[in-house]
């Protein structure tokens, strides 16, 4: 079975909880003790992982870190129907990878300001952790405002959400616990009410759900 | 004061902004807001923070008729903001002064309107009758440097920009293509540039108009970002939030006693929804009707001096309008015919604020409604509550026939959970309610509504049945019980500090009011229980069909329109 090596008040663990739930995959996990015992920089936490990060994941032997990769990785191969990483479409792939790695930044600098602000990391220039995340939520506003407007509902183009949208949001919406305000990024806002409604959507503290999306008379989604 | 930003209108959102089941958060002068959009449309304004422990209700739940608070699950109506439910008081009608501040709205040119104190016309837009609205572009810079840069805007050949004193801007190209500008003052430091295009696009041309001006107006927002990094920043505006309203904070001043009818109602439809049933949809002849909950009812002022108490049979958000059901009764002292002969579209009503007596909890596991003719007015006013927030019911609606069933078109929601009794006999009545009843179970409710025999009858099998007092609810008609008022006693009002005598052939609710005493009442024969008052020490003669036997026997309320004290004084909770 897969062992994730969680804490829970992280993001990038958040991350495979969701699509684990998206995907109905049965896990085990590990409590690792992130604040204030710092145990993911123990010694024998560094043997699972020498960069002493979160999350981890064993699975059947597979020892692989980093949210994103794992993310990848899951999709791969637990995803029947191939929806959260499809593999066929180069584009596809390269716009995946590029906001994952977009992702990476959003964590360097939102995540960033909430451990500021909620864990005590009083190291973190905390100015500049939140003018790096409003950049980045300029472009993704302003991507998704876009991507509306072309009758996409997804980081991504496709009728279906992808380990992207997965890698993006927990950092979004967790951002007021670093004093990031979303309130001038109507688009990721509305995006953030898309994604709660994805069948199989999980909380986190600090994440509330959204209620049932519109359907009109005809029971469709507008 | 307030100032001439304050009085005008602001674009706050685009309208597309605005989609179904969500909470788009907004900010004007400091102020912010929370706004969502109802299923019927109506956009509401109001100020970001629920009333109970100030979350901002900009994360809370838009379920399309009500806006849910995450923190504990408060309930606010469309359009009045009203509370109509608290979950930690499940079996409790908030009061009707728990209503969030609501701000002036206007939807119009693609833009959703606001203005904290706004009044009068919108601005001015001729020569944009068909419009694009651009997207929305904060900067985090003071209004009047972007209104500033926005002068030299140029988006095509032969640019020239006006700008009015107002500080709306125009840019009209030599083509004749123009975009108008009006900078949202969110904040000190913080401008929202709205723009619309003069032309309706479609389309691809549409998503490269706004892919140009985007780009163009990010290179601007850069340019004015850049100035006012280097200027020292102002202080964030701090808009006050009144704890309390004046009026609320205030001793309220000495009222003439009497049932009120505050609200003036026009009949705007009347149509015949069952045999010898009418439904009216009355209207406010000017601002918002107060906020009403399942089970309320209204005193209706009827033009030949009656005063008549009926049900509201509105679903969650329907809030432009009350909607009663009036059955023309054959022994009628005059009201219901009234209604039925007199009474036409068009017609201005007085009534009363709502009353709500009749409390629908929704922390039920499952909910029984049993209605029987008229009856289920206030029960189908429940049923669509807990509908629309997908809650277990049933509904059992005891009808003489088919064309006796009003109401159907709304009652189609229900679905399966709706079953329609015909033309039972009393005995068969009674063994289909001993069905239906079978199982009283934990957690589950039941509300009856329906003529008295109906009713006690229904009454009796829950209680043999097992159901406790505190599972039925149910509320009559009206009282048919002789009341007896031969007798003389004291009342000491504990609060008031006053020792008054009720003689013989007067209500304590009488002597209340011809002591300045103001009291509410709505039916005034003991069936509504507005006038209900808490008692502290006495024995009283309940002369009541609304408290249950239990209520009674525990003597802790007394119905002041009817009942009376068995012993020589009754010490009221007033």
């Amino acid at each position: 079975m897969i062992k994730l090596y969680d804490y829970e008040l992280s993001g990038n663990c958040y991350k495979l909880r969701l699509l684990m739930s998206f995907l109905g995959l049965e896990y085990q996990t590990e409590a690792i003790d992130f604040y204030p015992g710092n145990q993911h920089k123990s010694d024998a936490f560094r043997r699972i992982n020498p960069l002493g990060q979160l999350p981890v994941i064993d699975d059947d032997g597979l020892v692989l870190r980093d949210a994103q990769a794992i993310l990848i990785y899951l999709a791969s191969k637990y995803d029947p129907n191939g929806k959260w990483y499809p593999r066929d479409d180069a584009a596809l792939l390269g716009q995946m990878a590029q906001w994952m790695a977009f992702a990476d930044g959003i964590t360097a600098t939102s995540s960033a300001a909430r451990l500021h602000d909620g864990l005590f990391y009083s190291s973190i220039d905390i100015d500049a952790a939140r003018a790096g995340a409003h950049r980045l939520f300029r472009i993704l506003d302003e991507h998704l405002f876009f991507a509306e407007e072309a009758g996409q509902d997804w980081i991504c183009p496709g009728d279906h959400p992808t380990v992207a949208d997965i890698a993006c949001f927990p950092y979004v919406i967790l951002s007021e616990e670093g004093g990031i305000s979303r309130m001038t990024y109507p688009a990721i806002r509305r995006w953030c009410d898309r994604f709660k409604r994805i069948p199989g959507f999980i909380v986190m503290s600090g994440v509330f759900p959204a209620g049932p999306g519109f359907t009109d008379a005809a029971g469709v989604a507008a | 004061m307030a100032t001439d930003l304050q009085n005008t209108w602001h674009p706050i959102a685009a309208s597309t902004d605005l989609v179904k089941r969500h909470v788009y958060q907004a900010q004007l002068l400091g102020r912010e807001y929370a706004v969502w959009r109802a299923d019927d449309g109506y956009v509401n304004i109001w100020e970001n923070r629920c009333l109970h422990r100030g979350v901002r209700l900009s994360i809370g739940i838009n379920d399309g008729r009500e806006l849910k608070c995450q923190y504990h699950g408060w309930r606010y109506a469309n359009r009045t903001a009203g509370c109509t439910y608290i979950p930690a008081h499940p079996a409790d009608a908030p009061a009707r002064t728990i209503c969030n501040n609501t701000y002036p709205v206007a939807e119009a040119s693609g833009l959703v309107w606001c203005g904290e104190h706004a009044t009068g016309d919108l601005p001015d837009m001729s020569g944009f009758e068909s419009v694009t609205a651009l997207r929305g572009l904060p900067v985090n810079a003071p209004r009047d440097m972007v209104i500033e840069a926005l002068g030299a805007y140029a988006f095509a050949d032969g640019c020239s920009a006006q700008t009015d004193e107002h500080g709306v801007v125009t840019v009209t190209a030599a083509d004749g293509q123009a975009v108008r500008f009006f900078v949202q003052p969110s904040d000190s430091n913080l401008s929202v540039i709205r723009g619309v295009l003069n032309q309706a696009l479609d389309g691809a041309e549409r998503i490269a108009a706004l892919r140009h001006h985007n780009f163009l107006l990010d290179v601007l927002r850069s340019q004015v970002e850049a100035r006012a990094a280097e200027l020292e920043t102002p202080e964030p505006m701090t808009p006050p939030i009144a704890k309390v309203s004046a009026d609320l904070a205030e001793i309220p001043p000495e009222q003439e006693g009497g049932r009120t009818a505050e609200l003036r109602v026009q009949v705007v439809d009347k149509t015949v929804t069952a045999e010898g049933i009418v439904s009216l949809r009355l209207e406010a002849i000017k601002g918002q009707l107060p906020t009403f909950q399942p089970g309320a009812h209204i005193d209706v002022h009827l033009q030949n001096g009656m005063v008549r108490q009926y049900s509201l049979t509105n679903g969650p958000g329907e809030t432009d309008h009350y909607t009663i059901g009036v059955k023309r009764e054959p022994d009628s002292r005059g009201g219901s015919v009234a209604i039925h002969d007199s009474l036409a579209v068009g017609d201005v009503l007085a009534v009363s604020a709502p009353h709500n007596n009749f409390p629908l909890r929704r922390d039920a596991l499952h909910t029984v409604f049993v209605a029987g003719g008229i009856g289920v007015t206030p029960l189908l006013a429940m049923a669509r509550a807990l509908n629309s927030q997908g809650l277990s019911f049933e509904f059992h609606y005891f009808v003489q026939s088919h064309a006796h069933a009003a109401f159907r078109r709304e009652m189609g929601e229900f679905g399966d959970a709706l079953t329609l009794h015909k033309g039972l006999s009393p005995e068969d009545t009674g063994a289909k309610l001993r069905d239906i009843l079978a199982s009283p179970g934990h957690a589950r409710h039941l509300y009856i509504c329906g003529p008295g025999p109906m009713l006690e009858a229904t009454r009796g099998i829950a209680a043999d049945l097992g159901w406790s007092d505190e599972a039925v609810h149910f509320e009559y008609f009206k009282n048919t019980k002789e009341v007896d008022d031969t007798n003389s006693f004291q009342i000491e009002l504990a609060r008031s500090a006053l020792s008054l005598n009720v003689p013989a052939g007067k209500t304590i609710l009488e002597v209340l009011r011809e002591n300045g005493i103001n009291m509410e009442s709505s039916c005034e024969q003991g069936a509504c229980g507005t006038c209900r008052v808490g008692v502290i020490e006495g024995e009283v003669i309940h002369q009541d069909v609304y408290l249950n036997d239990a209520e009674k026997s525990a003597g802790k309320s007394i119905m002041t329109c009817v009942s009376r004290a068995a012993s020589d004084r009754l010490i009221l909770d007033i």
